[in-house]
């Protein structure tokens, strides 16, 4: 019997790219899709050989409301599995259909090797300082998969296959929305950034943080963040930080400044060509993954840097 | 209203070591409350300081569970009563087997308005316990809860999403997983110490838990070990902060990545 591997993910370019993943794992590839004809035709030029089309959704619904009717196609169907994009809410999603269908569910894999008949994960445990190989051993596998592990297809708007329609299961609770708050979008795509620079909390105040981007601009470089700079203090969009619970990165050029270099962190770099320390403890963790340091206060050594690469220009 | 919150004694990261064969070495470490379920603790506490009622700490795991100093050091917290199940069966638990214990416990426990999870655990950090707990007990389940108030038998949510903010009413009893940003965890008071060794400790084994499904595992772990590891040049640039940012700049337009 053919196998299939199903994707559903709430943004379409981390569906593209959990397609092209779903199409090495399986003998075809289909996406559950919630949204317009627009949205059936992209999934099609993603490269799904098929479409569960869930239909648009109306506005006083949540995506979360649709997990009795993912439990129930699921459970009809029976793919070998699907990954779920790991959003947040795609992570809520994926851990109750889990748990409605008694089924695995690996979360945030990195890695996945088939092996014969069976596939193997991996994925980072102990922030970072370990790597999990582990084995599925239910019959439909759930994962929760981030951006970056398998690039997307180019697109190919000609490719076209089977649509089916998939009725709407009313939830047996709901919650109400109140309201929603959009947050400023953020344009950051620190995964394909070329060069990085990441302050962290080595800066004492949010206004010191202009001085970075300065640097960054210079540099041709993206801004990243340590965690508690964007979660805690709320200095910087969440999607700017990198490591073991953000994004992994793989730059020419990764430089920390007022980075101590916790694993949590330094997993998401350990990918960039030339890594690059300023910290003022000369014992920081970091300098021992670095290929540069300087020892320094980087309130000395930021300007410093910025009036020479003015100077070169 | 009462409250249920879970929390999960961990290896302290910090301790995890590897070993030069690559495997890695749990034995040194100390076993400590996950840091980001400090946060569900601390969100529990101030609920019930604002609201009245009670809250109930409830933990599974291995042995180091039962440790005097671990369980003295969640009930310092804030906590009234510690609910723990303590079986060396549930050594490296999977989320499913975790949430499934969990659930049997919860059973046990009697009325409550809601239950708080942390955003994921310290060493898995899998952040599926909670939302896989809260769908087999059949109630409403949101994680990244950066918000909840309590009015008139409802819970005022909000859930900070990737691109926004939810504002949410949610019907209780109810599931919620908080960010780690939902408020900073104060740090245990001297009377609080002194008070949490005469507070309720009520200790279960698997044996006295009717856990759905029975106890076996969903993943089977085929290895743990260290990242690869890059050898880095490691060159320390020295002198006056001008003279370190022209060497700095020297070595970056060498490597070619200016
Ligand atoms: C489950 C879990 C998941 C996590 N996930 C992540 C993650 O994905 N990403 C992440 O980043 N973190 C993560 N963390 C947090 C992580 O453990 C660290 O706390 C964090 O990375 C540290 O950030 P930092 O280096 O900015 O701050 P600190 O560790 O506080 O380091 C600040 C550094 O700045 C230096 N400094 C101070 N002043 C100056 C100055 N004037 N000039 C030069 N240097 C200076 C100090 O010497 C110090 O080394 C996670 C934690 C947990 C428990
Ligand atoms: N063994 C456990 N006992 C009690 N609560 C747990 C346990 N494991 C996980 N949790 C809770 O579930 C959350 C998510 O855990 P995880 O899915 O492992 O990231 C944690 O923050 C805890 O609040």
């Amino acid at each position: 019997m053919a196998k299939e591997m199903w994707v559903f993910a709430e943004k379409p370019a981390l569906q593209a790219e959990l397609l092209a993943c779903a199409k090495t794992l399986g003998d075809a590839a289909a996406a559950v899709v919630l949204g317009n004809q627009a949205a059936v035709d992209q999934a099609f030029a993603q490269g799904a050989d098929k479409v569960f089309w869930l239909g648009e959704k109306p506005d006083h619904l949540l995506l979360d409301d649709y997990v009795p009717t993912l439990a129930a196609l699921l459970k009809e169907q029976k793919p070998a599995g699907m990954l779920v994009g790991a959003t947040r809410r795609g992570k809520a999603i994926a851990g109750r259909l889990g748990a409605a269908l008694g089924v695995t569910v690996l979360a945030d894999v990195k890695k996945f090797i088939a092996e014969g008949d069976s596939l193997q994960v991996s994925h980072m445990v102990f922030g970072g300082a370990a790597v999990r190989l582990e084995k599925a051993v239910t019959d439909i596998m759930l994962a929760t998969v981030s951006f970056g592990i398998v690039e997307a297809l180019p697109p190919d708007p000609s490719r076209k296959g089977e649509v089916v329609k998939v009725a709407f299961v009313e939830p047996k609770w709901k919650a109400v929305l109140r309201e929603r708050k959009p947050r400023p979008p953020s344009s950051v795509n620190l995964a394909a950034a070329k060069k990085v620079v990441c302050p962290g909390r080595g800066i004492a105040k949010k206004e010191d943080l202009e001085m970075i981007f300065e640097l960054a601009r210079l540099l041709e470089a993206e801004v990243g963040a340590t965690r508690p700079l964007t979660e805690g203090l709320d200095w910087l969009p969440r999607e700017r930080y990198i490591g073991v619970s953000g994004a992994f990165v793989k730059p020419d050029l990764y430089l920390g400044v007022g980075v101590s270099g916790q694993a949590q962190h330094t997993v998401g770099i350990t990918e960039s060509r030339v890594i690059v320390a300023i910290n003022k403890d000369g014992e920081a963790p970091l300098f021992s993954q670095s290929d540069y340091g300087i020892v320094g206060d980087l309130y000395q050594i930021v300007p410093a840097l910025i009036n020479a690469l003015k100077a070169r220009k | 209203m009462n409250i249920i919150v879970c929390y999960k004694l961990v290896p302290d990261p910090e301790d995890v070591v590897a070993k030069p064969d690559g495997s890695i070495s749990l034995d040194q470490a100390e076993w400590i409350i996950s840091d980001y379920d400090l946060m569900a603790i601390e969100a529990a506490v101030q609920l019930v300081e604002a609201n009245g009622g009670k809250v109930m700490a409830l933990s599974v795991g291995p042995s180091q569970l039962a440790n005097s100093k671990a369980k003295k050091d969640v009930l310092s917290r804030g906590p009234d009563e510690l609910y723990l199940v303590v079986d060396d069966g549930l050594r490296d638990a999977d989320t499913s087997l975790t949430a499934r214990t969990l659930a049997a416990a919860v059973a046990k426990l009697g009325e409550f308005d809601l239950i708080l999870t942390g955003e994921g655990s310290a060493d898995l950090y899998f952040q599926q316990v909670g939302m896989q707990l809260g769908e087999l007990l059949g109630l409403p389940t949101f994680n990244a809860i950066s918000k909840v108030e309590w009015s008139g038998g409802k819970l005022a949510v909000e859930r900070s999403l990737e691109d926004e903010v939810e504002a949410l009413e949610v019907p209780a009893p109810a599931v919620l997983a908080v960010t780690t940003d939902i408020n900073q965890p104060r740090l245990p008071s001297m009377k609080e110490i002194l008070k949490a060794g005469k507070k309720p400790v009520v200790e279960w084994t698997l044996g006295d838990l009717a856990v759905q499904d029975g106890l076996a595992q969903r993943v089977e772990v085929l290895s743990v070990r260290s990242p690869k590891q890059v050898n880095r040049k490691q060159i320390r640039i020295e002198g006056k902060p001008e003279e370190a940012a022209q060497a700095l700049i020297g070595h970056l337009s060498k490597e070619g990545v200016l």
